[in-house]
């Protein structure tokens, strides 16, 4: 990759940052695994949160836009980041309902989101 | 004690002395360490390395156009057929230098007479810079190399060499290699508050020159300590999935 489009990668991992106030900083670029030029939304119920290094997952029942149940995988920052910002295991717990809003995975057939603007379904943020 | 026998001891230990620094000197570290505590720049300290220390697109990011190294051709073919899911960190494989010191995490350094200790909190990586002079051995090759090192002036100079292959070995965003022959040099100093370092890599199978960069950490949080890092496998390969696979 090119140094121009490695630094526009981290500015939308910012712009990222500055949209959803969370931690989006990521060890690896974003652009390979999600298309930016898009958005897609996930709307459901938290199944489970896993609080990880490298990167942390919100998983979503939600449906897709066939109507169809699917897991939405929301990536998110490194717990080690999140957590000098106040999250911990405990911050989204299964069954919170939750809306996720952000740029999806390139992959046909695969559910993931990332740089995610995260709320409650009435639109009030999720925060630690 | 009787005066010539204690002037005999004294002779012998400037002697000994003599013959220890003159060791010091010929060995192969190329920087000198210093026992004079008082000139040596203190270092110690958690440093924060994340994005406040690094703004985009600011004077302390590592690359740029105008730094970026020049590849030689062996590097832009292997660059060519770079395949992302390849890369270590998707199974917990950590960063080695040039990308470690600038990945987003916070750094610990400690002082010791004999060697200083980078402990990074990505990966939970540990650096031992050995201040006194030893080798390595001759098939020690590893992830972070071999680093010597050594004050001079107000900075602690380190030098690493004896990296295995790494396939991502340039950092995590570029798909360049870095061979057996990556030679690291780092040079570090407080900057008021802040630790300053700059990096120079070279690696003759892979860059037609040397390349160097300046970043710098601020100071942690007071009373901010690492955390485990205990990089999790299976995390950090689920992103593979989202990708349209280059090869199949």
């Amino acid at each position: 990759m090119r140094p121009l489009l490695w630094i526009s990668s981290l500015a939308a991992v910012a712009i990222g940052l500055v949209i959803t106030g969370l931690p989006a900083e990521a060890h690896h670029n974003s652009a390979p695994f999600y298309d930016d030029t898009k958005s897609v939304e996930a709307v459901g119920v938290v199944s489970r949160f896993v609080f990880r290094n490298p990167h942390s997952f919100i998983f979503i029942d939600g449906e897709n836009e066939a109507g169809e149940v699917v897991e939405w995988e929301v990536e998110l920052g490194a717990a080690v980041t999140m957590s000098r910002r106040g999250w911990t295991p405990e911050t989204i717990r299964a069954s919170d309902p939750i809306r996720a809003v952000g740029q999806p995975s390139r992959a046909p057939g695969t559910f993931g989101i990332c740089c995610a603007e995260l709320t409650r379904p009435d639109g009030s943020p999720i925060q630690p | 004690m009787d005066s010539r026998v204690f002037f005999r001891r004294l002779a012998f230990l400037s002697v000994v002395s003599a013959v220890l620094m003159v060791s010091v000197v010929g060995s192969p570290v190329r920087v000198s360490a210093q026992t004079d505590t008082g000139d040596i720049p203190d270092l110690v300290g958690i440093w924060d390395g994340s994005p406040r220390s690094r703004p985009i697109n600011g004077p302390t990011m590592p690359w740029t156009s105008d730094n970026f190294p020049v590849l030689n051709e062996r590097a832009l073919a292997f660059q060519a057929v770079f395949d992302e899911a390849i890369a270590g960190k998707y199974d917990c494989v950590p960063a080695a230098s040039p990308a470690l010191q600038y990945d987003p995490y916070f750094l610990e350094v400690v002082q010791w007479p004999d060697r200083v200790l980078f402990r990074y909190e990505k990966d939970d990586q540990l650096r031992t810079v050995w201040l006194d002079g030893r080798e390595p051995f001759p098939n020690e090759y590893t992830l972070q190399g071999f680093s010597v090192g050594g004050y001079e002036g107000n900075e602690l100079i380190v030098e690493t060499t004896r990296f295995v292959f790494d396939i991502a070995g340039f950092d995590d965003y570029n798909g360049i290699p870095s061979s057996q022959l990556k030679k690291v040099t780092e040079r570090y100093w407080r900057d008021g508050e802040e630790l300053r370092m700059t990096l120079t890599l070279e690696d003759p199978l892979f860059l037609r020159e040397p390349a160097s960069y300046t970043t710098r950490w601020l100071p942690a949080p007071e009373g901010y300590k690492l955390n485990p890092y205990e990089c999790d496998a299976e995390e950090a390969r689920r992103s593979v999935r989202y990708m349209i696979p280059k090869y199949r």
